[in-house]
């Protein structure tokens, strides 16, 4: 399999590469249905679809009720009357602008610098030979077997000391070293590309930041987009650590803006403020879902040149 | 394309010392430029480790065999609190709620394969079925663990009007001992559907085509091309769902602490981080749950071992 | 091409969070010791009315506070972490259930010379109320003040004018509680088919277990702890009567919805739908239930074999910290929520809690154009037969907490009363004990 791809270049240029998968949307066998097994496929996988989406949309309509009409029995799906004012409510009800602005900071930040600490961590751990690199990854992974409420207090009185509190450098600072996860998945990953690629490019006088950069981590762009969209929604819907650290309104993140929309008393709480604040979270993980899931689609151009 | 891919071995791809048969030989000169960029390489995670991780640890470490209350300094206690935590009754209830929780994973990871490959193939509304698959996953906890809440009631909670239509009365999911964890099962494939899904799918499209391509040359039938090419190809991918599976599925707290805020039926549903929190915060015992949570961490760091042990006897290398 | 589209992008965004992260760096300003720091939780109302407050305070005195406010879930553990890394705010919600532990390890303030100082009508507020948040070491109730009390609540009794009308069942007296039987009695008249369509849709209550039972229990002689509060006292007679007697109320005589009734529609539920004769009515509750489509008001609570009705109050401290730089202004901002009128004016105007001080108390009575008409109701619980859940006043609330974990068999009469009360009281006092010992430990670590 390698031989075909010996030398270096995008590996979008070798022989072997359908002529339809350069093609990037579209295709013509796409519109249509090539079997039976697809069909039923298909009314399988909207039955499911289905079951997916009931609660969400009973997010979307309690988020159109009014307090009250939440708890009607029986329990209406459609809201009677509408209160589309709640999605205008939540802009006042709490500072969900600077939220936004404030979890986009975090998650765009860690993301970014995050995914490439650990792509490049997740590389030296499956590829590269280091002593004792082995016993050093599990260790590593023990460090997230450990239940966080252990860690919780030290780690705050350690940012306390450094008085970080109050800040948003707690939530993003840990993660500028990287994701285990990532580099867990990566290196699993990357153990399905073939070593004569990296030895015939070393051969070549490549250096080893060179070699990733360019050869590697193309060929793990979907796991990478895999795991940023995880990751994203990680950081974008983590709670308890802003929950923590966070005490002005002005750092505050969009779940902990969300969080206080909660009463004391349940009774009390204004559950479609919350629902619709919740959906308004939802739109950018969706997006960032939406951007990087064509990276799995379009890498079907890259598994031609790995036959 | 060679005949000898579909009789060869498949490389190790969940090998845990990363080591392929065929990989350069000795130290020397040649490999240092490696070994200085591979240190580098691996820099970052193992400090952040070291800052995050392994100091916050060594302070748990001593904790644990304090008493601590949470508001001012430990006072040491010696094997106090894993005295009392092999007679408490609640940590064992707690640790099997968990352990009964994560009956989830293999339902889970077998749902999102097949799901993966129905959305692998060609077919109409392909990419709004991975969004639709997805969208559960999404939002925060809190607003799923809510809308369950109502889901579950048992009287006009969506689950249970679901059942009536096809004329079983449900019970209330949420207050009986026998189906609150169940219910969680439920809410928790629900959820996590998506994400394994993801990268089930990112898995499927790096197996090479002229794989089963030869399979197929050679006589195999859909099924038998499914058990013998593409499982064994998606083994580090399962690897890695169940790994993290259980050390996710072991820690399990913000769903219960919003659901189930006193532990569920006759502590139905508390699970051990659930349990260990509220032993910290609500009744003074730091010292306490930093023993248990040590305990649980040693508990996940030894099934975890073992699983990569597993997994690296059975090798395969693909040429 | 699109790799180099990406990275642009990437770089783009890195360069926008990272002039976010300059600028989101929170308030450092908060380590100025000069800003007061009130942290607070409670919903969004509630925040609105103590943010207006907080702004009288702000303009009369000149002082600057920021409020940091908490989802009422992770409060406490918000609380704790901030103790423990040695940023406590200035002010902050105390629960009664704290007071011991936190007095005991240095996190509150003593209060005493403040008040004893300041031109604030302190003594014009609930003496209970005060009375909970002092602690000399050994018992809450004597000693130095520790906190003021933001509200007392008290946890009163009511009833559906317009279904006791409807059944044509005679409504209880404002002042003189019913007995068990006569209160059996009233409950099973209510109880009823009123559409005619074979299904019960009204019943006598609904008891919630966790807030009610203390009324039952006290009213009939019994108690969770003995005077000294350390011993725990739920396998008495008194108490069993009285727990046999509410889950009677749903298995012998069906005067409150049945189980299955209640897994659908929970007792309050059906309360705001007017289903329900009698149920609870707490001050918290009042603006909710005077949008309902029926009449209510509040009477006594039934009483049990000593003839007098009881119930609990319900309370949360304002606390000062002790490691606050400035707890002079932190205490003034203390009394002046508790009691300044102006402060109070707002607070309780909102409708949600019942006037701190007597004064006040006894002018909003009168106002009988709002419902509840009987407001008195509430100050006799706070003044006479009120009292407090003893979880507010031992060190640890785990032994009451144990109490409930097993407790539904028995309210679904599948197991018998005396029994789990005679194997549940070793499990409650071996918690009740261990708290005691903590709080020795935890007095001689810190003197």
């Amino acid at each position: 399999m390698a031989t075909t791809s010996a030398v270096p270049t995008a590996p979008l240029q070798t022989a072997g590469v359908e002529p339809d998968a350069a093609r990037p949307r579209r295709r013509r066998g796409e519109s249509r249905f090539r079997s039976p097994a697809d069909v039923i496929v298909f009314v399988v996988l909207c039955a499911g679809a289905v079951t997916m989406l009931l609660p969400l949309a009973w997010m979307i309509s309690t988020s159109l009720k009014t307090q009250e009409s939440v708890f009607a029995i029986p329990p209406q799906w459609i809201p009677n009357p509408v209160e589309w004012g709640n999605y205008a409510r939540i802009w006042e009800a709490g500072p969900i602008l600077s939220g936004i602005r404030n979890s986009a900071i975090v998650s765009l930040t860690v993301i970014v610098v995050g995914t490439i600490t650990s792509s490049y961590a997740a590389y030296g751990f499956s590829k590269m030979r280091i002593p004792g690199k082995n016993a050093l990854f599990l260790a590593l992974l023990g460090g997230i077997m450990i239940p966080f409420p252990a860690l919780m207090i030290p780690t705050f009185m350690l940012f306390s000391r450094i008085g970080w509190v109050d800040t948003l450098l707690p939530l993003i600072v840990p993660g500028l070293f990287g994701n285990l996860m990532m580099v867990f998945f990566l290196r699993q990953y990357l153990m399905s590309v073939p070593d004569s690629l990296i030895e015939a490019a070393v051969i070549d006088g490549a250096t080893h930041p060179q070699i990733f950069w360019r050869i590697v981590l193309p060929l793990i762009r979907p796991a990478i987009a895999a795991q940023v969209i995880l990751w994203f929604m990680g950081t974008w819907n983590d709670y308890l650590g802003p929950i923590i650290y966070l005490n002005s309104e002005n750092v505050h993140t969009l779940q902990l803006v969300i969080a206080n929309f909660n009463a004391t008393y349940a009774v009390q709480t204004d559950y479609p403020l919350i629902m619709a604040a919740s959906l308004v979270a939802l739109v950018p993980v969706l997006a960032v879902f939406l951007i990087f899931q064509r990276q799995i689609i379009e890498s079907i151009a890259l598994t031609g040149s790995k036959g | 394309m060679s005949a000898t891919t579909s009789t060869s071995t498949l490389t190790a791809p969940g090998r845990g010392d990363g080591a392929a048969p065929r990989r350069r030989p000795g130290r020397g000169r040649l490999t240092r430029p490696e070994r200085i960029w591979g240190r580098i390489f691996i820099a970052p995670p193992v400090i952040g480790f070291a800052l995050f991780a392994l100091a916050p640890l060594l302070f748990s470490l001593y904790a644990a065999f304090t008493h601590w209350n949470g508001l001012s300094s430990p006072v040491f206690s010696g094997l106090d609190n894993f005295r009392t935590m092999s007679g408490d009754a609640q940590f064992w209830q707690s640790l099997w709620n968990t352990l009964f929780l994560m009956l989830g994973i293999p339902i889970g990871l077998a749902v999102s394969l097949a799901l993966a490959l129905a959305l692998n193939r060609r077919m109409p509304g392909r990419t709004a079925f991975r969004v639709i698959y997805y969208l559960p996953g999404v939002s925060s906890v809190a607003a799923i663990s809510i809308l369950w809440q109502w889901a579950l009631n048992g009287d006009f909670g969506l689950v249970n009007q679901l059942l009536a239509s096809v004329g079983i009365e449900g019970p209330n999911w949420l207050a009986e001992k026998m189906w609150v964890k169940p219910a969680l099962i439920i809410m928790g494939v629900w959820k996590g559907i998506g994400f394994s899904m993801l990268l089930y799918l990112a898995a499927l499209q790096s197996i090479p085509r002229t794989l089963l391509e030869a399979a197929m040359l050679d006589g195999a039938g859909a099924w038998r091309r499914f058990l013998h090419v593409t499982v064994p190809m998606l083994r580090p991918v399962t690897f890695f769902l169940v790994v993290t599976g259980i050390i996710g599925g072991a820690q399990m707290f913000a769903e219960i602490n919003i659901m189930t805020p006193t532990g569920g039926p006759e502590f139905g549903s508390a699970t051990i981080v659930w349990y260990i929190w509220q032993q910290g915060f609500q009744n003074l015992k730091l010292g306490y749950a930093t023993a248990m949570s040590l305990v649980l961490g040693l508990m996940i760091f030894a099934v975890t071992a073992f699983q990569f042990y597993l997994n690296s006897r059975n090798v395969f290398t693909v040429e | 091409m699109r790799r180099r589209r990406f990275l642009t992008a990437a770089a783009g965004a890195a360069a926008a969070a990272a002039t976010g992260v300059a600028t989101g760096c929170g308030n450092l300003h908060s380590n100025d010791p000069d800003v007061l720091t009130f942290m607070f939780r409670g919903s969004t109302e509630e925040r609105d009315v103590f943010s207006r407050a907080v702004d009288v305070f702000v303009q009369r005195t000149g002082y600057q506070v920021d409020i940091i406010s908490t989802s009422a879930d992770q409060y406490a553990t918000k609380l704790q972490t901030a103790i423990l890394g040695n940023s406590t705010p200035d002010v902050f919600y105390l629960e009664p259930p704290r007071t011991m532990a936190y007095v005991t390890n240095g996190v509150l303030a003593d209060l005493s010379e403040y008040v004893e100082a300041t031109d604030l009508p302190v003594d014009d507020i609930w003496p209970a109320g005060l009375d909970l948040y002092r602690f000399d070491g050994e018992k809450i109730g004597d000693g130095p003040l520790y906190a003021m009390p933001k509200d007392l609540g008290p946890f009163s009794f009511g009833y559906n004018k317009t279904l006791f009308e409807e059944m044509g069942v005679e409504p209880p007296d404002k002042d003189v509680p019913l007995d068990w039987d006569e209160f059996l009695a009233r409950c099973t008249a209510l109880t009823g088919d009123r559409d005619g369509d074979g299904t019960t849709d009204a019943w006598g209550t609904s008891v919630n277990i966790g807030a009610e039972i203390h009324s039952y229990v006290w009213s009939n002689g019994g108690d969770w702890v003995d005077a000294d509060r350390r011993t725990v006292t739920v396998d008495t007679p008194e108490f069993a009567e009285a727990l046999q007697y509410i889950v009677d109320l749903r298995e012998k005589h069906g005067v409150t919805p049945s189980i299955n009734e209640t897994e659908g529609l929970d007792g309050y539920q059906r309360w705001l739908r007017g289903q329900i004769g009698f149920f609870p009515v707490a001050p918290w509750d009042l603006t909710l239930y005077r949008t309902l489509d029926f009449e209510f008001d509040l009477c006594p609570y039934p009483a049990g074999a000593t003839g007098t009705s009881a119930t609990n109050i319900g309370s949360l401290g304002i606390g000062v910290s002790a490691t606050s730089r400035r707890p002079d202004r932190a205490a003034e901002l203390a009394m002046f929520l508790a009691c300044d009128p102006e402060a109070q004016a707002i607070i309780v105007g909102e409708g949600q809690t019942i006037p701190n001080t007597r004064s006040h108390a006894a002018k909003w009575v009168e106002e009988t154009d709002v419902e509840p008409q009987n407001k008195q109701e509430y100050i006799d619980i706070v003044e006479d037969y009120g009292r407090f859940v003893p979880n507010a006043m031992t060190y640890t609330p785990e032994w009451l907490d144990a109490f409930y974990t097993n407790l539904q068999p028995v309210l679904e009469g599948r197991q018998d009363v005396g029994e789990y009360l005679e194997a549940t009281q070793p499990v409650m006092q071996g918690f009740l004990d261990t708290g005691y010992e903590q709080l020795r430990i935890d007095q001689k670590a810190n003197s």
